[in-house]
C-alpha cells in the first residue's frame, strides 16, 4: 500500500470514525509498520534476487539463471545440513518451551529462599558470550566422553542439548513477562468453582500463557535455527547444521548457491509454519 | 597411543560407530586392524578440492569421502584441541601444522603408504622447516599474501606495502586483512622479519598501522576480494588465491606480491590423532599427490601446486601466471609465518586490540 | 506470589526439571571454563589451574575497560532503538484483527529464520557504496538534475558536481544499524507476550475520562506493558553486548566490541584463560545487576510482579 492511499484511507475512516482503540488503523502506526517491514525485508529480497544471478559471486548482476537451485538441491551435504537444522530446532524448541515455562511459573508464583540468585543463575545462558559457551560445551562433551557415531537422529543429541541450554532461559523471560499480567483472582475463582489444581492449570493458566508460549517458542526456534558458534563447537563430521555449513562457505565469498539454499530454507520454514498455523486455527478457531 | 597422557578421551572413545575402529582407545597398531569401512571424513576449506576429485577417488577405491568445511585455522585448532570428533584428514596451514605437532594433535604419517610423495612432489617441498622430515604433513597447495588492486584506479603497479601502510594516495579505498596478517605485513614494510618477536619492533608496526588508520576503510575479515570486486575499496591485502578468483570475474583486477615480500604459506594434509580411518586417509593423500588427480585439483582451484608431476600436466597459462607463481626474486623476499609460542601470540593480540581501540 | 511451603508438591514439580537441566548441561560445562579463568597457559593445549587472579587483573586494564565501555554504549543504543521501533509495531499487531495477529507476528520473525551471516551479507549488499540505497539516491539525484536542467538551472550544480554516495558501511553507525537489524525480535517477542490481550477496557476508561492519547499511553499502556519492556530490554541488551559477527563485518577500523576480543582469545590468541576471565567478568556484572533487580523488585510490595 502506498503512503498516499493509506493516508486517504485513514482520513476516510476518521470520518466514518476510527475507534479510539483502532490503533492498527492509524496512519502513523501503519507507516512505522511499513517502514519496519521494508527494513526487515530489503536484505531478504536482495538475497532472493541474487540467488538467480548467473555469477559465481554476489556482487555484479550477470543475468538470470536457475542453475544454483539445481546445484543447491543436488548438494547432498547442504540437504543433510538442512534436515539436521530443522530437526534440532524442532526438538529444542519443544523442550525449551516446556522448561522455560516451568521456570517462569516457578519464579512468578513462589517465594523461596535463594530466589534472587536462582533467578540470576537461570539468566546466565543469556548472559554468557556465545563463544565462551561454545568452548564450554566442547570441553564438556569431550571430557564426559559423549558417545559419537550414533545413528541419526541420536547423533544430534549433543547439539540439541546445547541448544536447549541456551534457549530455555529466553523462553522463561518471555513467558514471565506474560504471566506478570495474570489476574490471580481468575485462578482462585476456578478453584472456588471446584476445579482441581491441574484443571485450573490446564484450563486457566495455559490458555492465558499461550501468547507467551508462542512468542517464546518462536524465539527458541529462531535462536536454534540460526546458531552457529555453539553448534560449531558441538558438531562433528556427521552432524553439520545449515549455519555451520553456510558459515564455512560464506567466509570466502557469498555464492548464489548459498542464497538459493537460504531461499529454499525460507520457503520450507514458511510452509511448515503455515501448516502449523492452519492446523492450530482448525482446532482452536477462536483466537491464536 | 594410550601411553600418551595427552590424548584426551575423544568423543569417539565411548561408542565407536558400527564397524568403525575405536581409534581413540584402540591399543592395536594402526594397520593391524585390517580393512576399514570404506569411509573418510575430510575436513577442508571451501572450494578447495577438484570438482570431481571425491567422486573419482570413490570410483578408484570405493571409499566414500565426506567433506566438511572449516573457515579458518583458528577454528580448526580450537575445535580439535579438546579431542577429535571424528575427522580423518585435515588441511591446516604451515604455522598451524607446527602448533598441532607441538600440541601432539597429529598422527605420524606412514611414508611407505604415500609413494607419490617421493616421486611427484617438487624437491623444495620434500622438506619443511615447520615439520622436519615431513613426519606429520604432506604439502597440498602453497601461495602468498600480497596486494589485490583495481588496475584502472592505480598509478602503475602498487608493488609496495607502502600504498597500504604509509601513503594517503588511496585514502578511504584501502582494506587490510584483520589480525596477525595486518601487523606482520607492516613488519615486512618496515624491513623486519614478519616473525619478529621483539616487543619494541612489534610496537613500531602497531604505531605504523595506527597512524595509517584514518586512510584505511576497513580491516577485512577475509573478504577483501569481495570489497575489491564491488568497488568498495581499490587496494587490499589478500591471499593470492582469493584475488585470483575475482580476477576471473573482472579484468580490471590485478595481484602483486610487494617488493618487500609477504607471507609465504603452505597448506598441508595431516591426519589428526584419533582419526577413525587413518588407512583410508593415507590412500586419499596418495591419490591427491598423484599427477593427474593433482592436476585436476590445481586446474579447478587455481592455486600453486607443490606437485611437480601435476604441474607438468597443466597449461602454460597456469604455470606462467605471476599471481600463482610469483617471480623467484620476490619469493626470495617472502617468509613463512612461524609459530613462536604464547608470549608472542599475546603480544600480537594485544597490539591488534590496541590498534582497533585507538 | 506465595511461599513455596504452601504448596510444596507443585513447587518441586516446577523446580526440579529445569534445575537439573541447568545444572547438568549448563553449570557443569560452565564450571570447566570458570576454572580456566583462574588458570595459566602451559604450552599450547594445557592449562594449569593456579587459582591466580592474573587474568582478571589483566581484564581490568584500561585498554579492555575502554572497549567494554564502548560495547555498553553501542549495545545500549541498539536496545533503545529496538524499543522505539518495536513498540509501535507490537502495538499495531496486538490491536490488529485476531485473524491477522499470527500472520503479522510471523512476518516480523520470518527474516530471522534466515542465517545471520547470509542476512548480514545481504544487508551489506543494500548498504554498500554501490548498493541499493545509493543506487536509489543516485537515481533521484539524476532525476533532480534533469529537472533542474530542464528549468535552466543545470549549470548551477545545485546538487553538487557529481553524485556522492553515502558511506553507510564500515563505521560505528553501520554496526548499530546491523545490531538493530539482528536483535529486533528479541524486543518484539516479549513485548508482544505482555501486550497481547492488554486489558483494553483500561485504555478506553482512560480515554473516556478525558485523558489524551499521549497521557493514556504513558500512564496506562506503558505501566501495563512494563514487564514486557523490562524483559525485552534485558534480552536485547545482553546478546547485543555479546555480538562479534556484526562489528566484524559491518564495522570500520575502530568498531571492535568486547566480544571480538573474547572471540580472539578462544581462537587466534589461543588464550583460553584470559578469554574465560573476560567472559566471566561480564557475567559477574550482569548476574549482579539481575539479582539486584529481582531483590529490589521483591523488596517493594507494589512491584512484585516485575518481570
Amino acid at each position: 500500500m502506498s503512503t498516499t492511499s493509506a493516508g486517504l484511507e485513514s482520513r476516510r475512516r476518521t470520518k466514518a470514525g476510527i475507534g479510539p482503540l483502532d490503533y492498527s488503523r492509524r496512519l502513523w502506526i501503519r507507516l512505522v509498520l511499513i517502514g519496519t517491514f521494508l527494513f526487515l525485508y530489503a536484505p531478504i529480497v536482495t538475497l532472493i534476487a541474487f540467488s538467480f544471478n548467473d555469477s559465481r559471486r554476489n556482487i555484479v548482476w550477470r543475468g538470470f539463471t536457475m542453475k544454483y537451485y539445481e546445484k543447491a538441491l543436488n548438494n547432498d551435504g547442504l540437504i543433510e545440513a538442512f534436515v539436521n537444522s530443522l530437526t534440532i530446532a524442532f526438538v529444542s524448541t519443544i523442550v525449551s518451551v516446556i522448561l522455560g515455562a516451568m521456570v517462569a511459573i516457578l519464579l512468578w508464583r513462589f517465594r523461596f529462599p535463594g530466589q534472587a540468585p536462582y533467578e540470576g543463575t537461570v539468566m546466565l545462558p543469556i548472559v554468557i558470550p556465545e563463544i565462551c559457551m561454545g568452548v564450554a560445551m566442547l570441553a564438556f562433551f569431550a571430557r564426559i566422553g559423549w558417545p559419537a557415531g550414533l545413528p541419526w537422529p541420536l547423533n544430534l543429541g549433543s547439539i540439541i542439548i546445547a541448544h536447549i541450554s541456551f534457549s530455555f532461559p529466553f523462553v522463561a523471560v518471555v513467558v514471565r513477562a506474560r504471566l506478570a499480567g495474570f489476574n490471580r483472582e481468575l485462578e482462585e475463582a476456578a478453584r472456588d468453582l471446584g476445579a482441581s489444581q491441574w484443571q485450573t492449570f490446564r484450563d486457566v493458566m495455559i490458555p492465558y500463557m499461550r501468547p507467551g508460549l508462542v512468542a517464546g517458542g518462536l524465539l527458541a526456534f529462531t535462536l536454534s535455527l540460526d546458531d552457529f558458534v555453539i553448534t560449531f563447537f558441538t558438531s562433528g563430521p556427521d552432524t553439520v547444521t545449515f549455519p555451520v555449513k553456510v558459515y564455512s562457505m560464506v567466509r570466502f565469498s557469498v555464492t548464489p548457491e548459498v542464497n538459493a539454499a537460504s531461499t529454499v530454507l525460507i520457503i520450507v520454514t514458511v510452509l511448515l509454519t503455515a501448516i502449523a498455523l492452519w492446523l492450530q486455527n482448525r482446532t482452536q478457531p477462536k483466537d491464536m | 597411543m594410550l601411553k600418551d597422557k595427552r590424548v584426551r578421551p575423544s568423543r569417539r572413545s565411548f561408542l565407536a560407530g558400527t564397524g568403525a575402529v575405536a581409534a581413540g582407545i584402540t591399543v592395536l597398531p594402526r594397520f593391524a586392524v585390517g580393512a576399514e569401512e570404506p569411509k573418510l571424513n575430510f575436513y577442508n576449506w571451501d572450494t578447495y578440492i577438484g570438482e570431481t576429485t571425491l567422486d573419482d577417488f570413490k570410483d578408484a577405491t570405493g571409499i566414500a569421502v565426506k567433506m566438511d568445511l572449516f573457515a579458518d585455522n583458528d577454528e580448526l585448532f580450537a575445535k580439535l584441541k579438546e579431542g577429535n570428533p571424528g575427522y580423518d584428514l585435515i588441511v591446516p596451514t604451515n604455522d598451524y601444522v607446527q602448533r598441532m605437532i607441538a600440541a601432539e594433535m597429529l598422527d605420524a604419517l606412514d611414508h611407505s603408504a604415500i609413494p607419490n610423495f617421493k616421486s611427484n612432489v617438487a624437491a623444495q617441498f620434500q622438506e619443511a622447516n615447520f615439520d622436519p622430515g615431513r613426519k606429520f604433513s604432506m604439502p597440498y597447495m602453497w601461495g602468498t599474501i600480497g596486494i589485490g588492486y583495481r588496475k584502472s584506479k592505480m598509478d602503475g603497479v602498487p608493488d609496495s606495502w607502502k600504498w597500504l601502510y604509509d601513503s594517503d594516495k588511496y585514502s578511504g579505498k584501502i582494506a587490510i586483512l584483520s589480525g596477525k596478517a595486518a601487523i606482520e605485513s607492516a613488519l615486512k614494510y618496515l624491513g623486519h622479519s614478519l616473525n619478529a618477536d621483539d616487543p619494541a619492533t612489534i610496537k613500531q608496526a602497531e604505531q605504523l598501522v595506527i597512524r595509517q588508520k584514518p586512510h584505511i576503510k576497513v580491516f577485512a575479515a577475509d573478504n577483501g576480494q569481495d570489497l575489491l570486486l564491488s568497488g568498495e575499496v581499490d587496494i587490499t591485502m589478500e591471499w593470492n588465491g582469493d584475488v585470483l578468483q575475482v580476477m576471473e570475474e573482472d579484468d580490471d583486477i590485478g595481484y602483486v606480491v610487494p617488493k618487500e615480500g609477504g607471507e609465504l604459506w603452505q597448506d598441508c594434509l595431516c591426519i589428526p590423532k584419533g582419526a577413525p580411518h587413518p588407512e583410508n586417509a593415507h590412500k586419499f593423500i596418495n591419490y591427491i599427490l598423484d599427477a593427474e588427480a593433482g592436476a585436476a585439483i590445481a586446474d579447478f582451484i587455481q592455486y600453486a601446486t607443490p606437485n611437480a608431476a601435476a604441474a607438468k600436466l597443466m597449461s602454460e597459462e597456469y604455470r606462467s601466471n605471476p599471481a600463482i607463481f610469483p617471480p623467484e626474486a620476490v619469493i626470495a623476499k617472502c617468509e613463512p609465518s612461524v609459530y613462536q609460542g604464547a608470549k608472542r601470540a599475546r603480544l600480537m593480540d594485544e597490539a591488534w586490540t590496541r590498534i582497533q581501540a585507538a | 506470589m506465595e511461599t513455596w511451603r504452601r504448596n510444596p508438591l507443585v513447587f518441586w514439580i516446577f523446580l526440579v526439571p529445569p534445575t537439573i537441566w541447568l545444572a547438568a548441561f549448563f553449570l557443569v560445562p560452565l564450571g570447566l571454563i570458570w576454572v580456566f579463568s583462574f588458570g595459566e597457559k602451559r604450552g599450547l593445549v594445557d592449562i594449569e589451574i593456579t587459582w591466580s587472579l592474573a587474568n582478571y587483573v589483566r581484564a581490568l586494564e584500561p585498554l579492555y575497560l575502554q572497549i567494554i565501555a564502548k560495547s555498553l554504549w553501542m549495545a545500549g543504543l541498539t536496545t533503545a532503538i529496538c524499543l522505539v521501533v518495536a513498540f509501535p509495531v507490537v502495538f499495531a499487531i496486538s490491536f490488529a484483527p485476531p485473524r491477522w495477529k499470527p500472520i503479522l507476528l510471523l512476518l516480523v520473525i520470518l527474516p530471522f529464520w534466515t542465517n545471520l551471516l547470509i542476512r548480514t551479507y545481504a544487508l551489506i549488499a543494500v548498504l554498500r557504496t554501490r548498493g541499493y540505497i545509493n543506487f536509489t539516491l543516485e537515481w533521484f539525484w539524476d532525476g533532480g538534475n534533469q529537472i533542474l536542467t530542464a528549468v535552466g538551472l543545470g549549470d548551477l550544480q545545485l546538487l553538487g558536481a557529481s553524485f556522492q554516495p553515502l558511506q553507510l558501511l564500515y563505521n560505528n553507525t553501520a554496526v548499530v544499524f546491523g545490531l538493530v537489524y539482528v536483535h529486533l525480535p528479541f524486543m518484539v517477542l516479549p513485548l508482544y507476550a505482555s501486550m497481547e490481550r492488554l486489558d483494553k477496557s483500561m485504555i478506553e476508561a482512560s480515554l473516556d475520562l478525558g485523558a489524551s492519547q499521549a497521557r493514556t499511553f504513558f500512564s496506562v499502556v506503558a505501566p501495563l506493558a512494563k514487564p514486557g519492556i523490562v524483559s525485552g530490554l534485558i534480552i536485547t541488551f545482553i546478546p547485543a553486548m555479546g555480538s562479534f559477527l556484526t562489528p566484524n563485518l559491518l564495522g570500520g577500523t575502530d568498531s571492535q566490541m568486547i566480544a571480538n576480543v573474547i572471540e580472539r582469545q578462544f581462537k587466534s590468541a589461543n588464550d583460553w584463560p584470559f578469554g574465560a576471565a573476560l567472559s566471566f567478568l561480564l557475567m559477574y556484572a550482569t548476574f549482579g545487576a539481575l539479582a539486584m533487580r529481582s531483590l529490589l523488585a521483591r523488596g517493594s510490595p507494589g512491584t512484585e510482579h516485575g518481570a
